[in-house]
């Protein structure tokens, strides 16, 4: 049909050969008249013809107006970030907050090493009433299942307008009767309880089938029980009581310093508070005024210009307060100092060892945090007199906190830092996850469908997975949130796999469920580029080899797969490209916890929650005020975004290309 | 060249087009749940003609969104801020505040926690992250999960001043949308614990906290410890939908909704 | 002297257990992908079916896929019947039981009634994107396999085409933010005071404002386009160099100018190849989130986007629901309960059935493309 065609339109371009340099337009017109000898453009050097490929070149140029517009608006939005933030810190500075968070440092340790020795106490407690607890919980979990399953019928009879007509009572049996139903029903499925002996089971279940729809007291049996670990509880403390009141002298050794931080606190907001309202009433006059000039309406003018008059602030006075913080610095090394005391004191009385090893681990952790806790203190005088609110905060400052900061903390009552290294780690440690899976797996399959599967095979196997790349990315985070997180944590609870490293698992939306689902969106990429690449692979290099007698897996390991490695190589990096600027499944997946995860607890560390560069930008975006330093932050981000992946896709087209060379 | 014609056509037709909408934009505690249910109610009470528009991503988005006017009412689960209301101003929107419902904030446990009350330094405590775990308090063994709202949030910073003293969350947080997947998050994680409006706290699986020997209950409304009002902004001048809407909420009708809905009527 | 026999090893070979291994091994982890797939639509289908399939004719549950999107209340009434009803059929019922009290009301945002919004929704922005990017796109494959020749400004469009190929989606959403929803230019009597720069056209006052669009349908379609344009290019230029020489040659050596040679001898041939390819594209666009979530997609709408217009290019200015931003809404911001599944799985399922149809109708158009068009 094509040959047809295209005679039919060369048969039609011949009749207008005559006319090749005019406009399509005007060849009806033409048919009679003689041909014009040139049309007007022509004489300055135009054409149509020439005109339609500079349409057609200036779309193609498009492409690069894109991409310059991508760079040139997310530097615009961008770049005012760094002296916006750099304010913000001097304003941190000026203020005082900085002096105070020097101290406060100090006593979040002082809490952490607190709360640490109080979990060794209590785990203690807890490790060696462990029956007791296990039996009241396993009997207060039973019983909260079966009110959760009887529940509604039980609330339609508590609702249920108590008056005495006949129809009413009538009702209230039927409401009663489905009660019964449903509680037959609910009693047949209870939960297991391993701890209490037969007997007590049976107790329990006939104190529930025998309980009243109103009863809202809790069965005997779970009451005696909570009651008996209460009385554990408090047995297994008694040899305790020394370290109990260790951990209290400790905890109080840190009063004087929190209430003086507390008071110092209150000073140091008011005056940040003041600094930031007169920039913003100095920035509000200039938009009022500027508002004024281009109001129409005389009135609405002479209004807005009186409100431009009000808001005219004095330069509000900090010296005062920052003297008075200033002042306070003997007071504060005092409290340091007083801390330090007690604290090198009361690591001597903390108990060497506990029995139970989680109060052990814990004890040992404190202990270890104990140096570093007294030389902070040490340090701290020093860095107290050392500070000067009118030490400078240069630009370096504000770019070096952003690419190194350890803190994204924003939209909070204290002061706001954009710290850029959680979100990347985050990023990062979903990558490693979903690639340790995608790579093989990808380039497992690829190998197979391209070397062993028979046609029919790969009839079957292709088009599942080139439907998987289909599969929208917030599909995916669907199913990541209300089921594969669900699934991964009851398996995570499981008594026979926790000696996996991270089992049980605290939080269901972590980086390991997000990696999983991100393996899945990557494989296809990594899986078709490989094929390719597999494909590509000359002929003869096959046959050649399988000529020289090698059987298929050595060809296809010694032969194939060395030919087509930077193809390979070259999927793997667009794959780990598409991993890091995905967004959807990260932003529901990957629990939104922004902070550094905590490598001490090995692979465990990779089913902790965090959060993502791209993550950030999608929660954060549709919800910051237009031109603020937050704003500008997640253009930052941005920019980083694309610089990541813009050099990941160069150097991976880098090995497309030498493979084509 | 074309290109940019084409666009600058379309571009001119778009600013012409009129909105007969009525956008409301801002907090979620608010947007989730309350506004949709009562612009329900008030197309079913004969209103059949007005559109409603509700994006809920969080407070601070109300205020910006009144400005450039692109929503007609905003809510806000805070009292708008001065530098919020002067950027108003110099757009010519002088807003007018709209108390419509009282809200307390509960805080929200697994179900299966043992633990029934708290007292305020506790919740302080365990919320700044100085409290690591169940055991420290008396429940179960077992890490805290703090779940948060996200920054933009009104009820994360009202909580940030009632309950924490104004000091940081603690990095361990876990940052969620709205209040139901904080419920959500609680109710599947036995160590989890949460803040959510009123109108949550009975979500299913989880068990709203008794502060200070104060149940969250709407009777409780002015003793409870972390109670705030909840506010409609509206531009001063006022479209006939957006003034008819107002007025609906403040009814008898309006408040009804807002009872059933789990806020506490004015 | 010498044996056949002996040069042929009887038994298995010696690599053979090997072989087998590896193969196995493969295998395995190919069909465990498969697998995996085939689980995860089994899951989605059997919780999304109840709420798309009805058992009576015509088995489409229609209401879903055609009422509007809204807040679902869940009650018992006096005899203890549990009712799931959308608002506006729950004020009927209140309407018509006056004075009978309801218990145990819960109420679920986003999960009752339909989802024609989002649908209508995804579809307009779709196609929106697809014109625009078709458009241009197309333009741009004809100068690149038609006119084009080595030069620095083809070796920078061909660099700016892989480069945008490869820029995640949340970037094209700052992008598209910051230039089509803030930057953008407008004809209007009311310059907002965010616009970047002013220009008095003195016709009734008018001015040029650069202030954008606000976050509406012609934003999210034109930063869609943006993103698709490199996909649209590569395929639309390789099917405009399929197109045999020879067609071209007869053209211009009967006297055909270069665009009558390309509008009645190329583009004729090549358009349903690029039309196969956009398919593969528009499965994209239908998919993509991040960049419409700032530019144009809203979480709750009442009215379809072009009821209650004034002008019938309001619709380009509207905010729009879309799916996979109603699918985000639904899994983030609303409980999973027995109540919600149909709203949640039934959105995801009518998603998924759309971008199976889109790209399995490209896979089959593809190969039928290949068998067709031989030259």
């Amino acid at each position: 049909m094509g040959i047809v065609g295209s005679f039919r339109d060369a048969h039609f371009l011949a009749k207008h050969r005559q006319s090749n340099s005019t406009s399509p337009g005007t060849m009806a017109h033409e048919e009679s008249s003689p041909p014009k000898p040139s049309h007007r453009f022509q004489r300055k050097g135009f054409s149509y013809e020439r005109l339609i490929k500079y349409f057609f070149a200036s779309n193609a140029g498009l492409t690069i107006v894109i991409l310059v517009l991508i760079m040139v608006f997310l530097l615009k939005e961008g770049l005012g970030f760094f002296p916006g933030y750099r304010r913000e810190l001097e304003t941190y500075r000026i203020a005082g907050l900085e002096f105070v968070d020097i101290s406060r440092k100090n006593l979040t340790a002082h809490e952490q090493l607190t709360s640490l020795l109080n979990r060794a106490y209590f785990a203690e407690i807890n490790g060696k009433s462990n029956r007791e607890m296990r039996r009241t919980q396993e009997a207060s979990a039973l019983f909260n299942a079966f009110s959760d399953r009887i529940a509604p019928t039980r609330d339609l009879i508590l609702n249920n307008p108590q008056g005495e007509t006949d129809a009413n009572t009538g009702m209230l049996a039927t409401l009663r009767a489905n009660f019964e139903k449903q509680r037959e029903k609910a009693l047949e499925k209870l939960l297991p309880t391993p701890h209490l002996t037969a007997g007590e089971r049976r107790q329990l279940i006939d104190s529930l089938r025998n309980r009243p729809a109103e009863a809202a007291e809790d069965p005997p049996l779970v009451t005696t029980l909570a009651a008996e670990f209460a009385a554990a509880q408090q047995k297994n403390s008694e040899p305790l009581q020394a370290y109990r009141s260790t951990i209290d002298t400790f905890e109080s050794a840190g009063a004087d310093l929190g209430a003086a931080i507390m008071e110092m606190t209150e000073s140091v907001t008011a005056t940040k508070e003041k600094l930031q309202s007169a920039d913003i009433l100095e920035k509000d006059r200039k938009t009022l005024l500027s508002a004024a000039s281009n109001a129409k309406d005389p009135a609405e003018r002479e209004k807005l210009r009186s409100e431009a008059e009000a808001a005219l602030a004095e330069k509000p006075d900090i010296d005062t307060p920052i003297q008075a913080l200033l002042e306070r610095r003997p007071d504060c090394i005092r409290l340091h100092q007083e801390l330090k005391t007690a604290a090198a004191g009361i690591i001597s009385q903390i108990p060497q060892s506990l029995t139970e090893s989680d109060a052990n681990r814990l004890l040992k952790a404190a202990r270890n945090a104990w140096p570093v806790f007294l030389a902070d203190l040490d340090a701290a005088p020093q860095k107290i007199n050392r500070w000067k609110h009118t030490d400078m905060v240069p630009l370096s400052d504000a770019i070096l906190s952003f690419l190194t900061g350890k803190d994204w903390v924003t939209g909070g009552e204290w002061q706001d830092f954009y710290g850029i290294l959680p979100l990347a780690v985050g990023s990062l440690m979903i990558a490693i996850v979903a690639l340790v899976i995608a790579i093989p797996v990808g380039i497992g399959s690829a190998i197979y469908v391209n070397q062993f599967a028979a046609r029919r095979e790969q009839a079957l196997v292709k088009p599942v997975i080139e439907f998987i790349q289909a599969i929208p990315s917030v599909v995916l985070g669907f199913v990541g949130i209300l089921v594969f997180g669900t699934v991964l944590r009851e398996i995570s609870v499981m008594d026979s796999l926790q000696w996996v490293p991270g089992f049980p698992i605290e939080e269901r939306l972590n980086i390991f469920t997000a990696g999983c689902l991100l393996a899945l969106m990557s494989i296809p990429t990594i899986f078709s580029l490989a094929e390719d690449a597999l494909n590509n692979v000359p002929s003869a290099y096959a046959e050649a080899s399988e000529a020289l007698g090698a059987s298929h897996v050595q060809t296809t390991f010694r032969v194939m797969i060395p030919a087509a490695f930077s193809g390979i190589l070259a999927a793997i990096l667009l794959g780990f490209g598409r991993v890091i600027g995905e967004t959807m499944v990260v932003l529901l997946v990957a629990g939104n916890r922004i902070k550094i995860p905590d490598f001490s607890a090995g692979l465990g560390t990779f089913f902790q929650p965090t959060h993502t560069l791209t993550g950030i930008i999608a929660q954060e975006l549709g919800e910051v005020p237009l031109g603020s330093v937050h704003y500008r932050a997640l253009f930052v981000v941005g920019i980083l975004l694309f610089v990541v992946v813009l050099g990941i896709n160069a150097t991976a087209h880098h090995f497309v290309n030498r493979v084509k060379k | 060249m074309k290109a940019i014609s084409t666009l600058l056509t379309s571009a001119a037709l778009i600013s012409m087009a009129g909105a007969q909408t009525l956008s409301l934009k801002g907090s979620d505690t608010l947007g989730a749940k309350l506004v949709p249910q009562l612009a329900e109610a008030f197309r079913a009470a004969g209103n059949n003609g007005v559109k409603f528009e509700i994006a809920a991503e969080g407070s601070t988005t109300a205020f910006p969104a009144l400005a450039n006017g692109t929503a007609q009412i905003g809510m806000s689960s805070r009292k708008v801020k001065d530098d919020e209301r002067t950027f108003c101003k110099t757009k010519g929107v002088y807003l007018k505040e709209h108390p419509i419902c009282h809200d307390m904030l509960s805080v929200i446990v697994n179900k299966n926690s043992p633990l029934n009350s708290l007292t305020k330094a506790q919740v302080s405590k365990i919320f700044t992250g100085q409290i690591k775990d169940w055991s420290e308090i008396g429940g179960a063994p077992g890490k805290i999960s703090i779940y948060t709202r996200n920054t933009s949030s009104g009820t994360y910073k009202d909580w940030q001043k009632l309950a924490m003293g104004g000091r940081d969350y603690p990095s361990s947080s876990l940052k969620m949308a709205g209040n139901e997947q904080i419920a959500q998050e609680v109710a599947k994680n036995k160590n989890g614990i949460g803040y959510v409006g009123l109108a949550y706290s009975k979500t299913p699986g989880t068990k709203a906290l008794v502060i200070d020997g104060v149940e969250p209950v709407a009777a409780n409304a002015k003793k409870y410890a972390f109670a705030r009002l909840c506010y409609l902004y509206a531009p001063d001048k006022l479209t006939a939908e957006a003034d008819a809407f107002l007025t609906f909420i403040k009814s008898p009708a309006g408040q009804a909704i807002v009872q059933k809905v789990g806020f506490i009527p004015n | 002297m010498f044996d056949p026999e002996k040069l042929i090893r009887k038994g298995l070979p010696k690599g053979y257990l090997k072989d087998i291994v590896v193969r196995l091994f493969l295998g395995g982890i190919t069909y465990l992908i498969v697998v995996i797939a085939v689980l995860l639509f089994a899951k989605i289908i059997s919780d999304g079916a109840p709420a798309l399939f009805t058992s009576k004719f015509p088995f489409v549950d229609t209401e879903f896929l055609t009422a509007r999107n809204e807040t679902l209340h869940v009650f018992d009434d006096l005899q203890g019947t549990r009712h799931q009803l959308p608002a506006s059929r729950y004020n009927e019922y209140l309407a018509a039981h006056p004075g009978e009290a309801i218990y145990n009301e819960h109420t679920f945002s986003y999960s009752g009634g339909g989802i024609a919004g989002p649908i209508v929704g995804t579809a307009l922005l779709t196609v929106g994107s697809i014109i625009l990017a078709l458009f241009f796109g197309v333009s741009a494959a004809i100068y690149l396999a038609e006119y084009a020749k080595q030069s620095p400004f083809i070796h920078a469009v061909r660099l700016a085409i892989l480069n945008l190929a490869g820029i995640p989606s949340i970037v094209f959403g700052l992008f598209g933010f910051s230039v089509f929803v803030l930057a953008v230019p407008v004809i209007t009597a009311t310059p907002s005071d965010r616009t970047l720069l002013a220009i008095p056209l003195f016709l009734n006052d008018w001015v040029l404002s650069f202030q954008g669009w606000n976050s509406s349908l012609i934003a999210g379609c034109a930063t869609l386009a943006c993103m698709i344009l490199p996909v649209i290019i590569t395929a639309s230029e390789e099917s405009l160099r399929a197109v045999p020489q020879g067609f071209r040659d007869a053209s211009l050596a009967m006297g055909g100018t270069r665009w009558q040679t390309i509008r009645k001898c190329v583009l004729p041939y090549s358009l349903p190849g690029i039309l196969t390819s956009s398919l593969l594209a528009i499965t994209r666009v239908a998919g993509e989130t991040a960049p419409i979530m700032f530019t144009a997609a809203v979480a709750a709408k009442d009215d379809l986007p072009w009821q209650g217009l004034s002008n019938p290019f309001g619709i380009l200015s509207s905010q729009v629901q879309a799916l996979p931003y109603h699918i985000y809404t639904l899994a983030a911001r609303i409980p999973n309960s027995e109540y919600t599944q149909r709203a949640q799985y039934g959105s995801v399922l009518v998603f998924l059935i759309l971008v199976a149809i889109l790209s399995s109708g490209s896979m089959v158009l593809r190969a039928k493309m290949r068998s067709n068009l031989k030259w």
